[in-house]
């Protein structure tokens, strides 16, 4: 077995970027919506075929093992091709918690379910009352026998309607002083009469995003991961390197490449004011990219991240969204036209990179939460 | 960048940091201002000592030969106690001209060993009041014309003027109050005064003379554009530290101002314009060092300008809002922060201003 962190940041980049552009389907290159798996299934094969489904996870347990610099590059090179990260819940949520918490018996179970996608995961966090609070969380699951019986909402759960299992926060003990007590981590089967998923539209017309009710649903008792009542710190520890992932500047980055195709092609340049916004924009991805660098090589050294890193997600989301609706500007009298614009040789989907920038300062606790959380753990305000 | 690097730089700033400190921090610089602006001999001649003046001089003229990331580190440390020295003057201009044109003339020593202080004059100004193209002459070893800009005109033992000779561009040095010399002071926001120059037959020695003197003199413009840049990163941290202290002490309805969730959000928003101005001015100098390209270097000092200006506008106009009234006053330091800001960004270009070079040299590049 190749053992990746041996090798030189180049050479793996190298090794990882040949791979993606021989071998990456280019109908799934920067896809605008989230695929069905049957969508992504070919590429999912090839990729479980090399054995790099499950980039982070250890070896042992089928993954590839890299440490935090490589995963970065991986990712990186992923953002880069344009490669779809796929139905990837199981390999980034539920895998890792279960490796860290689970069972042998878990473990040995649903691993190889994860990595081959026999099982599809959805993500059972928010609901209509949790949000940003997300504690405030009430799906009640009691036990009774062998199994804990589910009543209650989730919402926002990314593809629940093309999965065939849930991964949950369930209040466990409503009784405590604390909210965040009382939670635990639960996994579900989908396919069951007290399951109904519904899906929402959004503002794009996607349908990606879905409520599931739970009637009386069933799952068994050994499907509770780790210790009753402890699902939130456990999901919380999951959490620390999505928080410079979700920072990294690969979005804006696309977002800027595109913004100038268009711009270009369509003359927008020639206008001065449209020149300095432009450049501000392209200045603010650059210096975002070299903050970004600065964390990055953090991790390289083996430290651990702290809480500046969510000024990363702050920045790159506000400035990819000022991309975008630059995007529109430029597109005059066509700004609100759905579909693919034409100009030259190139076609931009000005509306779909718009829509796609609008929840990103929404998602992965919002920007006004990631602000609360800089003033008090990073510059020591007060309460 | 290696470790090892990393590591000459972590000291480089203690050291700045540590007699900068020593000598009075910003209170000094406070006291300067009400003395009548202009700085201290004194402190030019321990920052000499210290190594500061020749710090991308090469070792064998002198200097440190450490190139302008570690330029940057030291004009961030003026900038962090609104130093009024010419630390970037001496490094960006004065010596990155001669050093590029007559690297072995002796003014070189003396600027290194702070034995002098040289201002660079290089631009005009119009009737209207701006810009203008240059006339100024230099014939039969006299100056003849004027200068404009002229950072530290008023206590520099000499200039460094470019103009035009019989035989193309020269680079020439007139000493402080020869012979039908003028100097104009044009005071300014901090305390510090501009010259305007007038010469008429006034006796200068020439350094460099050709056609490498309009290239030397951009690059060398360039090199002060960055560590400017660098000096208002610093300034920008500073401040910002200044407010956050403020807003931590700071009591109404009974409770921190900094209590408050607008409060929390304002300053994390300058948190965050100060870190990535930081991350964006270190990563342009670094590139700097390693570019020789004429366009790609223009590009990257106006790419730090612009960042470094927009910053400090926004960090030291936010930092006196969050003071309240008395950010209104000049009792509090908060208000030598934002005037330093103001001189230092309308120096050599302003944030809008350096957009619009880094836009015109990136096309340029492409176009090469």
């Amino acid at each position: 077995m190749t053992d990746w962190n041996a090798m030189s940041d180049a050479e793996f980049r190298k090794e990882v970027r040949d791979f993606f552009e021989a071998e990456y389907p280019e109908e799934l290159r920067h896809l605008p919506h989230r695929p069905k798996f049957a969508e992504i299934e070919h590429w999912h094969r090839k990729l479980h075929a090399k054995g790099w489904v499950a980039p982070a996870w250890p070896t042992e347990y089928g993954g590839m093992g890299l440490n935090a610099a490589k995963l970065l590059i991986f990712y990186e090179e992923q953002q880069r091709w344009g490669v779809n990260r796929g139905r990837d819940m199981g390999i980034q949520m539920v895998g890792p918690l279960i490796i860290k918490f689970g069972t042998q018996e878990q473990k040995d179970y649903w691993l190889p379910r994860i990595l081959s996608c026999e099982d599809i995961w959805c993500q059972g966090y928010s609901e209509p009352g949790a949000g940003s609070d997300l504690a405030n969380l009430r799906t009640r699951a009691e036990i009774e026998g062998d199994e804990f019986v589910i009543n209650g909402q989730k919402i926002w759960t990314t593809m629940a309607h093309d999965a065939t299992h849930i991964f949950m926060l369930v209040r466990t003990d409503p009784d405590t002083p604390k909210k965040q007590q009382g939670i635990s981590f639960l996994l579900a089967p989908m396919d069951q009469p007290g399951v109904e998923v519904r899906t929402i539209t959004t503002l794009s017309g996607e349908t990606e995003f879905c409520e599931v009710f739970f009637d009386n649903a069933r799952t068994p008792r050994e499907n509770l991961v780790g210790e009753l009542n402890k699902g939130w710190t456990m999901a919380k520890a999951l959490l620390s390197f999505e928080r410079i992932f979700i920072g990294s500047p690969s979005l804006a980055q696309n977002a800027l490449g595109q913004l100038e195709n268009f711009a270009r092609g369509r003359g927008a340049f020639e206008d001065p004011v449209f020149r300095d916004r432009f450049a501000q924009a392209a200045l603010d991805v650059e210096d975002h990219a070299a903050l970004y660098g600065r964390f990055a090589d953090q991790l390289k050294r083996g430290e651990t991240l702290g809480a500046d890193v969510s000024m990363l997600k702050i920045w790159v989301t506000e400035c990819f969204q000022r991309i975008t609706e630059l995007m529109i500007e430029a597109a005059g009298a066509d700004g609100g036209t759905i579909g693919p614009l034409q100009v030259g040789n190139v076609s931009v989907d000005v509306l779909a990179s718009f829509y796609k920038a609008r929840p990103t300062t929404i998602y992965g606790g919002s920007n006004e939460i990631q602000r609360n959380i800089l003033s008090k753990a990073v510059l020591g305000l007060p309460s | 960048m290696n470790s090892s690097d990393q590591e000459d730089l972590r000291l480089l700033r203690e050291s700045a940091r540590t007699l900068f400190d020593r000598a009075g921090g910003s209170g000094r610089a406070r006291k300067l201002r009400d003395a009548g602006g202009g700085w201290d001999g004194n402190m030019i001649r321990e920052l000499a000592e210290a190594g500061v003046f020749g710090v991308t001089v090469p070792e064998d003229n002198g200097g440190l030969g450490m190139g302008l990331a570690a330029g940057g580190v030291i004009a961030e440390e003026v900038g962090r106690v609104i130093a009024p020295e010419p630390v970037v003057v001496t490094i960006g201009l004065s010596l990155g001209l001669l050093r590029r044109l007559c690297p072995d003339h002796a003014k070189m020593e003396q600027l290194v060993g702070g034995e002098t202080v040289l201002a660079v004059a290089w631009l005009e100004r119009g009737p209207n009041g701006g810009p203008a193209e240059a006339s100024c002459r230099y014939a039969d070893g006299k100056l003849t014309g004027g200068k404009a800009w002229v950072v530290g005109a008023s206590d520099a033992q000499g200039f460094l003027v470019v103009a035009e000779g019989d035989a193309g561009p020269v680079v020439v040095l007139a000493e402080a109050g020869a012979d039908g010399l003028s100097v104009e002071e044009r005071r300014q926001a901090d305390g510090s005064a501009m010259g305007e120059l007038s010469f008429s037959g006034t006796p200068a020695e020439e350094l460099a003379i050709g056609g490498a003197v309009p290239g030397a003199l951009a690059e060398a413009v360039k090199d002060a554009t960055a560590l400017a840049a660098a000096e208002l990163v610093g300034l920008s941290a500073r401040a910002f530290e200044i407010a956050l202290e403020y807003i931590k002490t700071r009591e109404q309805f009974d409770k921190p101002i900094g209590s408050f969730q607008v409060i929390q959000h304002r300053a994390v928003d300058l948190n965050v314009m100060c870190e990535v101005a930081q991350s964006g001015v270190r990563e342009a100098l670094a590139l700097m060092d390693s570019e020789t390209d004429p366009k790609a270097r223009a590009r990257l000092a106006s790419r730090a300008k612009a960042r470094a200006v927009t910053a400090a506008k926004k960090v030291t106009r936010d930092a006196i809002q969050l003071h309240g009234a008395v950010g209104y006053t000049d009792e509090f330091d908060i208000g030598l922060y934002l005037n330093r800001a103001l001189v230092l960004s309308a120096w050599l270009g302003d944030d809008a201003y350096h957009r619009r070079i880094w836009f015109e040299a990136r096309e340029e590049e492409a176009a090469q």
